[in-house]
């Protein structure tokens, strides 16, 4: 038995210091998707901190034959997206909110500083665009890309069918591609002298 | 210009051999659409994981003790209100009744024995009734009626205990 499985079920039977460790191993997964799902940092943390609270509630349910990981961040996601949808039907402006989010900033110790800003352009850039996708294709996504979860771990979390996920992440993937397009500006290239127009 | 099977390769984040890496570098010279995915599929793979505060977990032990303490109250004040609801339907159902009882025993008593009767009778005329019907049934219903009636009884019972099931499994992700 691994250690957090041992954690699990000291937890399950009451052990508060267990689930502590569980929240100490977890904290970045579960914060990020609830950051990249709602794209601000104090939502993010609030939404955080449910999750861990109704996993610590619920936690006599967690079936142990599934990853816990797998399991929290299906609490997160659901978690999100009730929360995007509740958004929706909110009268406060939103897009001024949301705007708002995303902190990152480049890293000083990087050994490249203009590649590591470019880079943290391009997150940012990223993160602007995930905001225009679906609430449960942008949950799948992150579990995609920033959890490194498989198709069939996020069908788990996200009540889908593993053919469902595959469509989800490629039209997502489709879409993202076409917005990066449409909202990259793209410097034409130069013709340099003597150069043929038709390059 | 013809996307395919590039699209599906970036899209789908395809393994690809040498020969499919290089045909796919010389498309993305001449297709902005197709390097537009794979600039989506870099900003995708470098994206970094967002840490939260430090403290988070000080901040989850402060949050849960406060849902402790919360739910503790809400239970109290549940409680509270369901006990003292209770004793109030309870004297305004049962008040008159021992108010009468308090008055005339006499009366009270007459009266519980002769509702004690009336059950008592009610359940013995049941039976006899039950144990007629017994008698009269079987020479009106064959054996195979019986079989089909007890059958499609036993086949609602299924039914109820499998409902009952589904609707009591746990779910799981909360």
């Amino acid at each position: 038995m691994n250690e957090e499985m041992a954690w699990v079920i000291q937890a399950q039977q009451g052990n508060d210091e267990a689930f502590t460790n569980l929240v100490e191993a977890y904290q970045k997964h579960v914060y990020n998707l609830c950051y990249r799902m709602l794209g601000e940092p104090e939502s993010a943390e609030d939404a955080a901190q449910e999750t861990f609270l109704r996993a610590f509630q619920h936690l006599h349910r967690y079936d142990r034959k599934r990853p816990f990981a797998t399991w929290l961040l299906s609490i997160a996601a659901h978690y999100c997206i009730d929360r995007l949808r509740r958004r929706k039907f909110s009268t406060a402006s939103i897009d001024q909110d949301e705007d708002e989010g995303g902190f990152e900033l480049p890293d000083a110790d990087a050994p490249n500083p203009e590649t590591e800003v470019v880079h943290t352009e391009q997150r940012e850039q990223m993160q602007y665009l995930l905001k225009r996708l679906d609430s449960v294709d942008r949950a799948a996504i992150i579990m995609r890309y920033w959890n490194d979860c498989s198709e069939v771990e996020i069908a788990e979390a996200l009540n889908l069918t593993v053919s469902a996920v595959k469509s989800r992440l490629h039209r997502a993937r489709r879409a993202l591609a076409g917005l990066w397009q449409a909202e990259t500006p793209r410097p034409k290239p130069e013709r340099r002298p003597n150069e043929s127009p038709a390059f | 210009m013809n996307h395919r099977p590039f699209e599906d390769w970036l899209i789908d984040d395809q393994p690809l051999t040498s020969e499919q890496k290089r045909e796919l570098q010389s498309h993305l010279r001449l297709c902005t659409s197709c390097s537009a995915i794979a600039e989506s599929n870099l900003a995708l793979h470098t994206a970094h994981m967002v840490s939260p505060l430090p403290g988070f977990t000080d901040r989850f032990k402060t949050r849960l003790a406060h849902r402790r303490s919360d739910q503790r109250w809400r239970q109290i004040v549940g409680t509270l209100v369901l006990v003292l609801g209770g004793l109030g339907l309870l004297y305004w159902l049962a008040g008159p009744i021992i108010q009468e009882a308090l008055n005339s025993p006499a009366e009270w008593i007459t009266t519980a024995i002769s509702y004690f009767l009336f059950v008592l009778t009610s359940l013995q005329a049941l039976g006899e009734a039950g144990a007629i019907l017994l008698r009269v049934v079987p020479n009106f219903v064959t054996l195979t009626g019986l079989f089909i009636i007890l059958t499609m009884v036993s086949g609602i019972g299924f039914l109820f205990i499998i409902s009952i099931w589904r609707i009591n499994r746990v779910p799981q992700g909360v």
